[in-house]
């Protein structure tokens, strides 16, 4: 549990986006997958998933509806709007972009 | 855009629907958890207890979500506002308390706005107002002065400034024809004095310079109230003839309703829709005289000349003027913006009356917070379980406060309804000159003050208690006692500032209260110079045409006055050019003294009166030297006088004034140009707060009766009894004279101190009020300490403390509150003392005597605030207050 980072809210926003980028996912899948694609580095805590899911459904990127989970209860699950796929996009470039920059900056000092 | 609007509204109209879905989903997320760690081989127990820690304040989750949807203002408002209700009935003394105490002070405050907003706030009815001056005289005797007719023309022929000038002077008339004679408010005015004021008849037209001119003042200008009640609303009344002063008058304009009168000084008519009848000025007699001041002068400046430019080119006007007749020697022209003259002298009253319920709405602050504290200790236990529950404190102070705001909103809207009453009493409570009082109505700009004041008094009573409360530590407001805690320290603290504060304002409001009923003691039993009770007084005009002569003039008023004088009950009846207390201002200049050169730059003035024989002894005006005038003081007699106390201090000094003489003529050449002094009467001020009277003369009116006259009658019993037989008297003698002014010489002198009357009243009723509140917040305050140091008192009484060490430690403790509070109220006194010092007659803002009543009076009310708790206190069963421990 000691190397996780805490997440600024936009990088939160940007996980959860690629996170549904193969399919729908529920909330607690979302959280489960990042912690297990980062090796456990990143995760999302419940106290900034379900209102960045909230904000992400407000801005028109995700939409919700209700479905079956693998246990058999009904669960909310989240998929990727036309306008979330566009925001995917712009948002991994620029996050390449600072990635590529910020690593240049490290390197060359 | 569109989305996030759907999903806004959504969120918002099917609230309970997005709740339960987010309940569902945050639980499915918490459930899952639960399952991954007993597959991770920890017990059910276990599990959950690592689920519920990761997952912080379920709570807080939800509110984050709330807010992410965008939503959470309305709905969290409209939930703590569902709350807040819910508390409230919940705990109804307390609400009831509160709610009262606030819409008292709200709506003080709304109903004294309403009387701002109408007399000080409100524009004037004229078109751009801030261009209208009143024109006056000042010299460094007579700071205010009217104008002299011929003056007045040289103004207007030869400044610059203004657009128009006009002149106006009070002449009432008495309208005849159909029915009962009517005696009506009118002024004569000059040319142009309607395109001054910038109104246009409704019907005809405004008086032309023709006018002016002597023998060409036989047309009328009639208000619209005039034209509907006496002539039906005719069109054609325009050049129709109708009678006043039993002559035709032939009618050239209407006024449209809404004229308002601009006030007068001089005989005056209140501000307001009040007058009926314009009739043009003439301009007669010799314009090289001009000692006699009696028009009053209105203006409007032209666009961008500003009051200072006009007051420098007058005063230059009035320079070559005083060139042209020396003996105008010491006058110059005073301007007035026409806003100032009408709202000038309520305007320091008013605002003086706003600070002081604003007082007592400071007062209701403190109060309301410290109420609202000693209840939050109560709540403690509530605020600590949703401290713990996960709420931010953030929304712990939104829901407190948004009780309070429900608290002063429902003051606010139950203040507004008792400032309509309270507008209602205040407007019949004005003094009777008071300008503007028919503007005065509790309207939409007093809705928005009422509602701008109950949110501010809303935060400002409950910003503090809700900070406090949401400082609750929630492992100790759990716990069963919060005694001793650091926050109890500190809140104990501000609520013992808070009753200072209280303490101190009210203080400053009883200081005031005893300065404005000092003031009205004052004036009420000044020593006016006459006597006011059984006394009737009225006016009678005889109609110039009819009465032309002199000596019908004579018979008229002689036969009158010896009607009356024998009438059953009287004591005596006179008559004279005016009464006391009633604004007459009628001034003569020009006289010399005989054997007595003028100083240079002395100036010979003084009130100009005349008076039958049994006028001064029915106003109980005394003698004091010589005698008062007799029947044989006629036409044809010997020219006499009477003169006042202070003439005869003033212009004989050491000397009797008896058989001396004066003169108006420039070169008197016999007796008969010669007045003589026959006595000398007491002073009477021309208005009750008056610092002196003025110098004063007395003609015999029987020697040059007046058309125009105000009769006295003083009776044994009720002066009511005389009414009818001076009807009478009248109708015999002219079945076509109207009485006009019946009044009771008491009401007049009772209307002439309705001002600070007016100011005692309502000072001393928001000091009252001020004073309740804080003995309120002092009780409160204490019984609260008291209740929390039961278990101490206990204790002491326990160890052997006799019961009344207990009383007097509480007394102790109060006076610690209301010693400090009374003292930062007297020095608050001291600093306001300026403020007030125009509202205060003989009276000294720092007057020693009621600044130690009101320290008196504070602390005596303090002290039994404190007293029943104290006895409380005293009373404590150390067995009881042990066993509860």
């Amino acid at each position: 549990m000691t190397g996780r980072i805490e997440l600024p809210q936009g990088t939160v926003d940007l996980l959860i986006l690629r996170t549904l980028l193969p399919g729908p996912q529920h909330g607690w899948a979302i959280s489960e997958r990042v912690q297990q694609v980062s090796s456990e580095v990143l995760s999302i805590q419940q106290g900034s998933l379900y209102p960045a899911l909230h904000r992400l459904e407000r801005r028109g990127w995700i939409k919700a509806r209700w479905g079956t989970s693998d246990n058999n209860r009904r669960a909310k699950y989240y998929e990727l709007t036309r306008a979330g796929h566009k925001q995917l996009e712009a948002e991994t470039e620029a996050w390449r972009k600072l990635s590529t920059a910020v690593q240049q900056v490290l390197e060359g000092a | 855009m569109l989305d996030d609007l759907r999903y806004r509204a959504r969120a918002l109209f099917r609230r309970r629907q997005v709740e339960d879905e987010l309940d569902e989903e945050l639980r499915f997320h918490f459930d899952r958890e639960v399952q991954k760690y007993i597959s991770r081989g920890m017990t059910g127990e276990q599990a959950r207890r690592t689920a519920r820690m990761a997952f912080g304040g379920h709570e807080q989750v939800k509110e984050d979500c709330r807010e992410a949807r965008g939503t959470s203002f309305l709905e969290l408002t409209f939930d703590d506002a569902k709350y807040a209700v819910r508390q409230l009935i919940g705990s109804p003394t307390f609400s009831i308390v509160m709610i009262l105490t606030l819409a008292l002070s709200i709506g003080a405050n709304s109903a004294i706005f309403s009387v701002i907003n109408g007399v000080l706030l409100k524009r004037l009815p004229y078109p751009q107002p801030q261009r209208l001056v009143r024109i006056f005289l000042t010299s460094h005797e007579y700071p205010k002065f009217p104008l002299n007719p011929w003056d007045f023309l040289d103004f207007r022929a030869r400044n610059h400034s203004f657009e128009a000038i006009a002149a106006f002077s009070r002449s009432d008339v008495q309208l005849s024809g159909q029915g009962e004679p009517i005696k009506l408010n009118g002024f004569h005015i000059t040319s142009g004095y309607f395109r001054v004021l910038g109104i246009t008849p409704q019907l005809g037209r405004e008086f032309d310079f023709q006018a002016e001119i002597p023998g060409n003042g036989r047309q009328v200008i009639i208000s619209d109230r005039l034209w509907r009640t006496r002539f039906g609303a005719d069109p054609a009344v325009i050049g129709r003839a109708i009678t006043m002063e039993m002559q035709p008058y032939t009618v050239i304009g209407v006024m449209p309703p809404g004229t308002e009168h601009p006030g007068n000084e001089y005989h005056s008519v209140a501000y307001g829709e009040n007058v009926d009848v314009w009739r043009p000025f003439s301009f007669q007699g010799n314009s090289n005289q001009r000692g006699s001041h009696f028009i009053e002068g209105i203006g409007r400046l032209k666009p961008g000349v500003s009051v200072d430019r006009a007051l420098a080119e007058m005063n230059a006007i009035m320079a070559q003027i005083v060139r042209e007749h020396p003996n105008n020697n010491g006058w110059r022209v005073l301007l007035i913006p026409l806003y100032s003259e009408v709202v000038g002298t309520s305007r320091q009253l008013l605002l003086v009356l706003l600070g002081a319920v604003g007082m007592v709405l400071l007062i209701a602050c403190a109060n309301a917070a410290n109420l609202l504290m000693a209840r939050s200790s109560a709540r403690q236990r509530e605020i600590a379980v949703r401290l713990a529950m996960g709420a931010p404190r953030l929304r712990i102070v939104r829901q407190l406060l948004t009780e309070s705001l429900l608290l002063s909103c429902l003051g606010g809207i139950l203040g507004l309804l008792s400032a309509f009453g309270g507008v209602r009493a205040l407007v019949l409570l004005l003094p009777s000159d008071f300008p503007r009082a028919n503007d005065i109505h509790v309207n939409w700009p007093v809705l928005l003050f009422t509602l701008a004041v109950s949110l501010a008094t809303g935060i400002l009573f409950g910003l503090a208690p809700a900070m406090q409360a949401s400082r609750t530590d929630p492992k100790q407001g759990l716990q069963k006692t919060t005694r001793g805690t650091t926050s109890g320290r500190q809140q104990n603290r501000l609520r013992s500032a808070l009753v200072m504060a209280e303490v101190g304002l009210a203080s400053v409001l009883l200081i005031g209260a005893g300065l404005m009923l000092r003031t009205f003691l004052n004036l009420i039993h000044l020593d006016s110079g006459f006597k006011q009770d059984h006394l009737l007084t009225a006016g009678v005009s005889l109609p110039r045409e009819k009465y032309k002569l002199e000596k019908d003039r004579y018979l008229f008023y002689t036969q009158l006055m010896s009607t009356l004088n024998a009438l059953p009950g009287v004591e005596s009846a006179g008559a004279g050019s005016d009464l006391p207390w009633t604004g007459y201002d009628e001034n003569a200049g020009g006289f010399r003294l005989e054997n007595k050169a003028p100083q240079p730059g002395e100036e010979f003035h003084a009130r100009y009166h005349a008076a039958t024989p049994g006028y001064f002894r029915a106003m109980g005006i005394p003698l004091l030297a010589g005698r008062f005038f007799n029947e044989g003081d006629k036409d044809g007699a010997k020219n006499v006088f009477l003169i006042n106390q202070t003439m005869a201090r003033h212009y004989w000094p050491n000397e009797s004034p008896i058989g001396k003489r004066v003169t108006f003529a420039d070169a008197p050449k016999n007796d008969s140009d010669w007045i003589t002094v026959v006595g000398v009467v007491g002073d009477v001020k021309d208005h009750p707060n008056s610092a002196g009277a003025e110098a004063a003369f007395w003609y015999p009116e029987f020697q040059s009766p007046d058309n125009d006259m105000l009769i006295a009658i003083r009776t044994q019993s009720d002066p009511r009894q005389a009414i009818d037989g001076l009807r009478l008297a009248v109708h015999q003698l002219d079945p076509g004279l109207a009485v006009a002014d019946i009044k009771l010489m008491d009401d007049v002198a009772s209307s002439a101190v309705s001002t600070p009357r007016f100011a005692f009243a309502l000072v001393g009723l928001f000091a009252a009020l001020a004073i309740v509140l804080a003995a309120i917040g002092a009780y409160g305050v204490i019984s609260y300490t008291v209740g929390q140091r039961a278990p101490e008192f206990g204790l002491r009484v326990a160890l052997g403390a006799q019961r009344a060490d207990l009383l007097r430690m509480v007394l102790t403790q109060s006076a610690r509150l209301v010693i400090p509070g009374i003292a930062i109220g007297v020095v608050l006194a001291l600093s306001l003392g300026r403020v007030i010092r125009g509202l205060v007659y003989q009276v000294s803002p720092n007057d020693p005597l009621i600044m130690t009543s009101v320290v008196l009076l504070v602390s005596a009310i303090a002290l039994l605030a404190a007293y029943i708790p104290a006895r409380r206190a005293a009373a404590a069963d150390p067995l009881a207050t042990l066993r509860t421990e």
